[in-house]
């Protein structure tokens, strides 16, 4: 019995001590911020968020998957702070529900797409009927169903009337990145990504733009959340988002940057 | 290959056998010719031991075993001869009756169709000898401890072997069964004709069967002789 | 339950079938040789057997993708000279569930066979049997429940499996959709009964498949 007794108390010591530091860690970074962004804004989030932490000691970590994954999570009470989707259509869910703020929504940027081939492929793909051509056995989509990336590659083939022929043959991944991966690693003969995918990736090649004529109009909201526990912080954070500094990457990178407008114009 | 007339008592050849047990060496070098020959001893001393050596179900440190003019087991030329083929009936001590399978099943699994044209190891023969007629259509774990002991005879019986190998066959039985046991092992010690070698802790058991017995302790043989010689300090 | 469902619900459990019946044959042997034998780089192939188990399934897929793909050293051979695919297909998906259920089956086999008295595998050769007859007359079905029970097992793995089939083979609806993956993707989309039917669907069968395993496991073939 006195055996048992003193193994249980060291066990409950360990287990306070724990906590405590969980606790303490959670005080000492109170500075800190959780961005939910779309997968096509990796990178050039990445390098903004750095210089926002050197300007501001601010530390913002991000959680990178498909719009949809991740405005999922965020319904279901996800603790992020920010919110960058892909589409309007995940954003303007989470309006319905009541998870955003709304007078923080605004339209920060447009992109464009593109139809990739792995780098040493031999395939010549020109235009979107290449597509149909038996040689190009399957192509890879984020998942038309969901994720923003797919949805408007669907929109497009749906628009142009080749959406029917084309189905058969995709591919679906769980966002964007893992569609460029895809086309990388040769599995697969084709896929359609945005722009600022083709331009990070030095593997594949860029056989067709789409062009904006064709194109589904494409948009990345941006919004804080209600439940957040750094609504000052994160505001401050869209404010940069919208700065010179933060235009000159995203520009970098290829998107397009749209100007401000009233909040919740499309 | 096995025939009434010419099987008589095998020689068994034990020599230089050696092999690591517990806590200590078996270690064999003898010559057997009996009949029935008893292998006596306190539990621990390496009998099945040497059982097992001589079927061919465990390899030897060193050790030539030849069964007749038939070389079964010799570490210096790496011979051995697989279990399978060494025409040895062996009883354990556990008879090992194959529980999933029936009485007769059991009887026929080591039995070969040959062996019912005209000779002593014949299906009916042996059932007969044993009397298990009545218990061949029945399941293993029905039979009574005296049914399963000779069932486990007959099996043995029923592979045509040349040496029977029999380990503490009435151990599990108690005195009134044993006796009733008794007359069917010297029946198949009659009927068949071939040499068997019987383990056994059991004085009694040794004198009605056996002409000769060999007295082991600690894995190695300290005496050999008649029942009648060694007698009675056991 | 639409059409589609039925499609994912049969096309899960046909290929989790096939998946166990593929393994059978060598799991059996390496749980035999496990089981009976020492030798020399067996504590190695033990390791390797239950890494699978122990790996988050998504590494494992990752080294699958990699072997299979069409530049991988196996995935690219068969493309090559066979012209097939298997990354992206319902071959894909054989593959990740015959390797995450390997270890289950080799496991739940070895201790059957370990718990088959040697004395019957010994008794029956002196009665002359072949090693082969012996095998299957004596020692598989001496061990056959707790081979049916691992084969249960194996099943129920495969097909609740994950990580390992979204890595090599996507979710295609049609082609690769399994249950998990359906219900992942339900939820994605926020179709959420669809997702709760799927549930239920795969809770009952996950629960038939380990309890009649449990049952089976306890019934021991009388020793």
């Amino acid at each position: 019995m006195r055996k048992r007794f003193h193994f249980s108390a060291r066990k409950g010591l360990m287990l306070i001590l724990f906590l405590a530091c969980c606790v303490a860690g959670s005080q000492l970074r109170a500075d800190e911020l959780t961005v939910f962004a779309a997968a096509s804004l990796t990178d050039s989030l990445r390098e903004i968020a750095s210089a926002y932490e050197q300007e501001h000691g601010t530390k913002i970590s991000f959680n990178l998957a498909a719009s949809s994954f991740l405005a999922r999570q965020i319904d279901e009470g996800a603790p992020a702070d920010i919110f960058l989707s892909a589409d309007e259509a995940k954003m303007d869910a989470l309006e319905q529900r009541g998870r955003i703020i709304n007078d923080t929504r605004q339209t920060l940027l447009g992109n464009s797409l593109v139809i990739v081939t792995a780098r040493d492929s031999a395939l010549s793909i020109h235009s979107p009927d290449d597509l149909l051509r038996p040689e190009v056995k399957q192509l890879a989509l984020a998942d038309p169903k969901a994720v923003p990336a797919g949805i408007y590659s669907r929109l497009y083939f749906e628009k142009i009337g080749i959406w029917n022929q084309i189905a058969p043959k995709v591919i679906p991944t769980a966002n964007v990145r893992a569609t460029l991966a895809a086309v990388e690693s040769g599995n697969v003969e084709a896929g359609m990504v945005y722009s600022t995918d083709a331009g990070i990736s030095k593997q594949v090649k860029v056989a067709y733009e789409v062009p904006p004529a064709d194109s589904p109009k494409i948009r990345y909201p941006v919004a804080v959340i209600k439940d957040s526990e750094h609504l000052e912080s994160a505001k401050q954070f869209l404010t940069y988002l919208r700065s010179g500094k933060a235009s000159a990457i995203f520009r970098h990178y290829g998107f397009v940057v749209l100007p401000p407008a009233k909040p919740h114009e499309p | 290959m096995a025939d009434a007339t010419t099987n008589q008592s095998v020689k068994l050849i034990l020599k230089n056998v050696s092999l690591r047990l517990a806590d200590f060496f078996l270690e064999a070098d003898l010559e057997i010719h009996s009949r029935v020959t008893a292998i006596f001893g306190p539990s621990g001393a390496g009998k099945t031991s040497l059982l097992d050596l001589i079927a061919g179900l465990r390899h030897p440190g060193s050790a030539l075993i030849q069964l007749g003019e038939r070389v079964l087991t010799d570490t210096e030329t790496r011979t051995f001869v697989p279990a399978r083929f060494r025409r040895i009936g062996y009883v354990p001590q556990d008879l090992a009756l194959f529980p999933h399978l029936s009485v007769k099943q059991n009887l026929l699994y080591g039995h070969k169709a040959e062996a019912d044209t005209n000779s002593i190891f014949s299906y009916d023969h042996v059932v007969k000898v044993l009397e298990i007629q009545s218990h061949t259509d029945r399941r293993v774990q029905n039979l009574s401890g005296g049914e399963k002991q000779r069932v486990a005879l007959a099996r043995a019986l029923l592979s045509s072997p040349r040496i029977l190998l029999l380990d503490e066959p009435l151990a599990s039985l108690d005195t009134g069964l044993k006796s009733r046991i008794i007359p069917y092992l010297a029946r198949v010690r009659d009927e068949f004709q071939i040499a068997m070698l019987y383990v056994t802790h059991d004085w009694p058991e040794v004198r009605s069967l056996c002409s000769e017995v060999l007295m082991m302790e600690r894995g190695r043989v300290v005496r050999r002789g008649h029942p009648e010689e060694l007698s009675p300090n056991f | 339950m639409n059409p589609e469902a039925w499609q994912i619900l049969g096309f899960t459990a046909w290929v989790s079938a096939l998946s166990t019946l593929v393994i059978l044959p060598f799991g059996l042997t390496v749980a035999w040789l496990l089981a009976r034998f020492q030798w020399p780089g067996k504590s190695i192939v033990e390791t390797l057997v239950s890494v699978p188990l122990v790996m988050p399934p998504v590494a494992t897929g990752l080294i699958l993708l990699k072997l299979f793909g069409r530049r991988g050293p196996i995935g690219g051979l068969l493309h090559d000279s066979l012209n097939l695919d298997i990354v992206f297909t319902w071959r894909g998906v054989l593959i990740a569930l015959c390797v995450m259920s390997f270890p289950l089956l080799v496991r739940s086999a070895r201790v059957a066979f370990e718990q088959v008295n040697p004395r019957f595998e010994q008794i029956a050769r002196t009665l002359g049997a072949s090693n082969p007859r012996v095998f299957c007359t004596i020692t598989l079905p001496l061990a056959r429940n707790g081979i049916l029970g691992g084969m249960l097992l194996a099943f129920a793995r495969a097909l609740g499996e994950f990580g390992a089939t979204i890595m090599i083979a996507g979710n295609i609806p049609g082609k690769t959709s399994t249950l998990s993956l359906a219900i992942f993707q339900s939820v994605q989309l926020g179709e959420d009964s669809h997702a709760y039917r799927l549930l239920a669907l795969s809770v009952a069968l996950a629960f038939a498949a380990v309890w009649g395993s449990e049952w089976l496991m306890r019934r021991r073939t009388n020793p």
